[in-house]
């Protein structure tokens, strides 16, 4: 025999301001669990967005990115005339070299920052197909001193809008359009290969990327190329290399999210306990009217066990509530492992809000245990005395 | 008073034990968000005057030529120029993320004189080709691996070994420093230049930190050293030490804001938790504050009497979350070094730690101490 | 005879409930003498609490005089009102009201903090009340420890730990057994006998009203008259 539900909601909504004190600071608890969990989310689909499966990364030996990646350039060029794996059309290899350099750049707001700087050649954009959109402007023109710039970085940095002029070393380049991406090319600024390594003093690539035939077996390219006398790489797909470039940042927003839901989910469920110890002492004497009446301890226990995760449910939507208006919020950030900062947005995912909402039910569970349990431990004459 | 202060603390055990519970994770947790942002900032507030920072003014990637340092030795009012070259190795994992250094030593040791270490370890350094010092903290975390006179193996990620890039570099530890200031870290590992110039065959190198002579002119040195090179080869763009360590915290983007924000987050969830807690202590106590009054206690003493056990219980978790603050700090240090090399309890840290406890205690007793005040005897009495 | 200790004119107690205003003391006059043990009794709702907690200063009168001991209660405030207390008049409730988380000891210390009283003198005025209702030993328990009885005694010794001349007593053996009930009025009859304190003792009970030297009677808040007890039974059965 259940105590009936209705009882709960009702006493809830007896002792409104102690409900609402409870579920606020739960809410509070779960909105910024949450919203650590969404900037990771964000983080995370905003790097690997565009990672495709068939395109090839080459890097040199023993690097862990692009950044520390060098091809001569002969070495390079050999690179893409010899793999047979390498898919082509009417125009010859979908493959190209790039260059790339975190290059300081001036924040609108006034302070400095690394942006990534990428040498492309027009197989690049081959290849790419759609994914490199001109949103305004046009592309540069190969050969000459121009540049266009990712959507993302129009407004955070100076300098970035059509006609401006950034100057690389002694050399001036003129902004001629916008481009998106869906992923993280969005924070770069991209330019002609030939025109950016002299201007750099660079000798060649800091990588080559391919996009290969279907049915390559990657893992016997990868193993083949690592031994090679002539140019040896490393291979990776473009999505495993863009995963490998998340895992610091990645890797320490979940740790935060774990850390934080971890100190501040204790905090929260010694308030929980606290709220529902009082709430049981208030109601000694209702729980010895229920025990003389004939309910059972076990129903008691489950009762107020229900209480409480009604009450952390609650305390869970409204961080919900207040976590959902930072989805879409754009924020920068610096990947650690190239150095350079990039934007990418909250995402409060339905995958994000349910993880909060269970965070919620698991601090409401933990903090009713003990005050259910002495509630059901109570002695009806006892409970009835005390009234 | 505060006899009967303790007694209706002590008398509800479990409720006061979760109350300094909660404001104890609360204070911690600022704490340890608080040294976080602080950590950033470290070398920034620790810079040094006196140093400057000569680097490509295009990005930090990018080399200078090594004859830039005589050149830069010679105007007026340098002291010393050390070259300092971005090693970018990582110890057996590329996530046992450390810095590495090719530097000047003798010059080193003249820019940075915070650097303390034995003066025979600094002599084995100075006369070794392959010798390395490393941090403190930095030994601390390989300390069972590495010893002083071994050898530290290094794979160069972004100087292969001329053997192979699966060939690793290999330094011999000659000593272990302390830096004595925030602008210099102690995870460092610190190898000589000559050693890694002739092995790796390259004359460029990434910055020259230099300093200058104690009154010179600062503003003066760094425009001439800028216009040595104005129209190349290689632009160089002159800094001083705050200003270079600035631009690793401002790449960190909106991190501190968000940081300040989870505090300010957290510090409220407890809050209301402690109002909560409070204001069911003063509904059990009604009926007390009844006797009291009764007895001829005044309003204000009942008024005291519940903030003064809204302060107790927020002052001692307070208390309770500093301490664990500073206990941890040691244990911290070795997990979060990696990202924030910094990591230390401020006793501005302490202080906010304790304010925020304060705080909590007063903003949750009010409430509370006012009802009771506010009480009449005769319904207090008949309530219960 | 001897001196007035409450003096009383026109007093009149109103109370507010669910909209309709409730007369609980209507004018009442009425006199009573220092050095007396009085009971007063009535049925329920003819406002003896209400004057008991009127006397002691717990509560304002809509109107009329109250004299107490020499003070004039209407013209005192809030704080003037607790402090008054506190030096003149002790309290004696039904249900006990000692706080729970102080031992005896500490609960009959507490009206001695609110003198100028030295950490000493305090321990000797509590423990002296103690000894006095005859429960020195049990000084170190708790209210929950003791029974109704020595709860009650303990009160009682609260009520006198600060040698107040008026002592008010709400229905003191209202909760309690025959035995015990019997050692409580006992001890009253005693303090107003050995210690000439003036005695106010609210109560239904004819057995226990019978230890008082005067019965006041109320009836829908005024006085219905006061007549003295010619043999209290508590003086008899004293030691």
């Amino acid at each position: 025999m259940l105590v009936p539900l209705s009882y709960n909601l009702r006493s809830l909504w007896v002792r409104k301001s102690s409900t609402l004190l409870t579920v606020l600071g739960l809410g509070a608890t779960v909105a910024i669990v949450a919203s650590v969990l969404a900037l990771q989310r964000g983080f995370l689909t905003m790097f690997t967005a565009g990672g495709r499966e068939d395109v090839a990364v080459f890097l040199r030996p023993g690097a862990t990115g692009e950044g520390d990646s060098m091809f001569r350039r002969d070495l390079g060029l050999r690179l893409i005339k010899t793999l047979g794996e390498i898919e082509s059309d009417a125009r010859g290899p979908l493959a190209s070299m790039e260059c790339y350099l975190a290059v300081l750049a001036k924040k609108t707001d006034g302070g400095e920052t690394n942006v990534p700087l990428r040498g492309v050649q027009p197989e690049t954009f081959r290849l790419r197909g759609d994914e490199i959109r001109i949103v305004a402007g046009r592309s540069f023109t190969p050969g000459s001193d121009e540049v266009i710039v990712g959507r993302s970085l129009v407004n955070r940095l100076q300098n970035t809008h059509i006609d401006d002029v950034i100057v690389l070393n002694t050399t001036p380049f003129r902004v001629v359009g916008v481009f998106e991406h869906a992923g993280a090319f969005a924070s770069e600024i991209w330019g002609d290969l030939e025109r950016f390594m002299p201007t750099l003093g660079r000798y060649g690539p800091n990588r080559v990327i391919a996009q290969l035939r279907p049915g390559t077996d990657l893992a016997a390219l990868s193993a083949r190329l690592e031994d090679d006398k002539e140019v040896p790489a490393k291979v990776v797909t473009e999505r495993a290399y863009l995963e490998s470039q998340t895992l610091v940042f990645g890797t320490a927003l979940l740790v935060l999210a774990r850390v934080l839901g971890f100190i501040m989910g204790v905090g929260a469920i010694f308030a929980a306990t606290n709220t529902m110890l009082a709430s049981v002492s208030a109601r000694t004497s209702e729980i010895g009217i229920l025990l003389a009446l004939g309910y059972r301890p076990l129903p008691i226990f489950l009762s107020f066990q229900f209480e409480a995760m009604l009450l952390g449910l609650l305390g869970g939507l409204l961080g919900c509530v207040l976590a959902l208006p930072l989805n879409g919020i754009e924020t920068g950030a610096m990947n650690w492992q190239t150095f350079t900062e990039f934007a990418f947005a909250f995402q409060v995912t339905p995958a994000v809000l349910a993880e909060a909402a269970g965070f919620s039910l698991v601090l409401g569970l933990l903090g009713g245990a003990l005050p259910a349990w002495r509630a059901a431990r109570l002695a009806p004459t006892v409970a009835l005395r005390q009234g | 008073m505060m006899r009967l202060v303790w007694r209706q603390i002590i008398g509800h055990p479990v409720r006061s034990l979760l109350t300094v519970g909660a404001v104890l994770v609360g204070v911690f947790l600022l704490c340890l968000l608080r040294s976080v942002v602080t950590a950033l900032n470290a070398g920034v507030d620790a810079a040094s005057s006196v140093r400057l920072m000569v680097q490509s003014s295009v990005s930090l990637f990018v080399s200078l030529p090594i004859s830039y340092q005589a050149r830069i030795a010679q105007v007026e009012g340098v002291q010393a120029v050390a070259k300092w070259q971005w090693f970018g190795g990582y110890y057996q994992d590329p996530s046992n993320f450390f810095g590495q250094f090719a530097v000047d030593p003798v010059q080193q040791f003249e820019v940075y004189p915070e650097i303390e270490l034995p003066a025979e370890q600094k002599q084995r350094f100075l006369e070794r080709r392959n010798s390395c010092i490393v941090g403190d903290q930095l030994f601390e975390q390989f300390k069972d691996e590495w010893q002083i006179g071994g050898t530290i193996p290094m794979i160069g990620a972004l100087f292969p070994h001329p053997d192979g890039a699966d060939t690793a570099w290999e330094f011999e530890l000659a000593g272990v420093y302390h830096s004595s200031s925030g602008a210099l870290d102690n995870r460092t590992l610190f190898f000589q230049w000559d050693y890694f110039e002739k092995t790796a065959d390259i004359e460029e190198c990434g910055v020259f930190v230099l300093k200058v002579a104690p009154g010179a002119d600062v503003t003066r040195i760094m425009a001439e050293i800028d216009a040595l090179y104005e129209n190349g080869p290689q632009k160089v763009r002159t800094t001083t030490e705050k200003e270079f360590q600035r631009q690793f915290v401002t790449m960190l983007g909106a991190v501190p804001l968000f940081v300040s924000w989870i505090g300010g987050g957290a510090a409220l969830a407890i809050l209301l938790a402690c109002v909560n807690t409070m204001l069911m202590a003063a509904r059990q106590q009604v009926h007390d504050v009844g006797i009291l009054k009764a007895l001829g206690f005044t309003d204000a003493a009942t008024f005291r009497l519940m903030l003064a056990q809204s302060l107790s219980l927020c002052c001692l978790g307070g208390a309770s979350g500093v301490l664990l603050a500073l206990a941890t700090e040691g244990y911290l240090v070795g997990v979060l070094g990696t990202f924030f090399p910094g990591y230390t309890i401020e006793p501005q840290t302490v202080a906010l730690g304790f304010g925020a406890a304060l705080a909590m205690g007063l903003v949750a007793g009010l409430l509370p101490a006012a009802q009771s005040a506010r009480l009449n005897c005769v319904q207090a009495l008949r309530g219960a | 005879m001897s001196e007035a200790m409450i003096q009383a004119r026109g007093l009149t107690k109103r109370y507010q409930r669910g909209g309709e205003t409730l007369v609980v003391l209507d004018g009442l006059d009425l006199e009573m003498q220092a050095g007396r043990f009085y009971a007063l009794m009535g049925p329920s709702g003819s406002g003896k609490t209400t004057l008991l907690n009127l006397i002691g200063g717990l509560d304002h009168a809509d109107e009329g005089e109250l004299v107490v001991s020499g003070e004039s209660l209407d013209e005192l405030d809030g704080a003037e009102l607790a402090h008054w207390r506190a030096a003149n008049v002790g309290f004696v409730f039904q249900g006990f009201n000692l706080i729970p988380v102080l031992s005896a000891f500490e609960n009959v210390e507490l009206p001695l903090k609110l003198t100028p009283l030295s950490r000493a003198e305090r321990r000797k005025h509590a423990e002296y009340a103690l000894e006095l209702v005859g429960l020195k030993d049990r000084m170190r328990h708790r209210p929950k420890q003791l029974s109704g009885g020595q709860e009650q005694r303990v009160a009682i010794a609260r009520a006198i730990a600060t040698d107040p001349k008026l002592i008010l007593a709400d229905e003191p053996t209202g909760d309690l057994d025959r035995k015990s009930a019997d050692q409580v009025l006992e001890l009253l009859a005693r303090l107003n006998r050995e210690f000439q304190k003036t005695i106010l003792m609210v109560t239904h009970d004819p057995h226990a009203a019978n230890s008082a030297q005067s019965v006041v009677r109320l009836e829908k808040g005024q006085l219905q008259g006061i007549e003295d007890n010619p043999a209290p039974t508590a003086r008899s059965a004293g030691r």
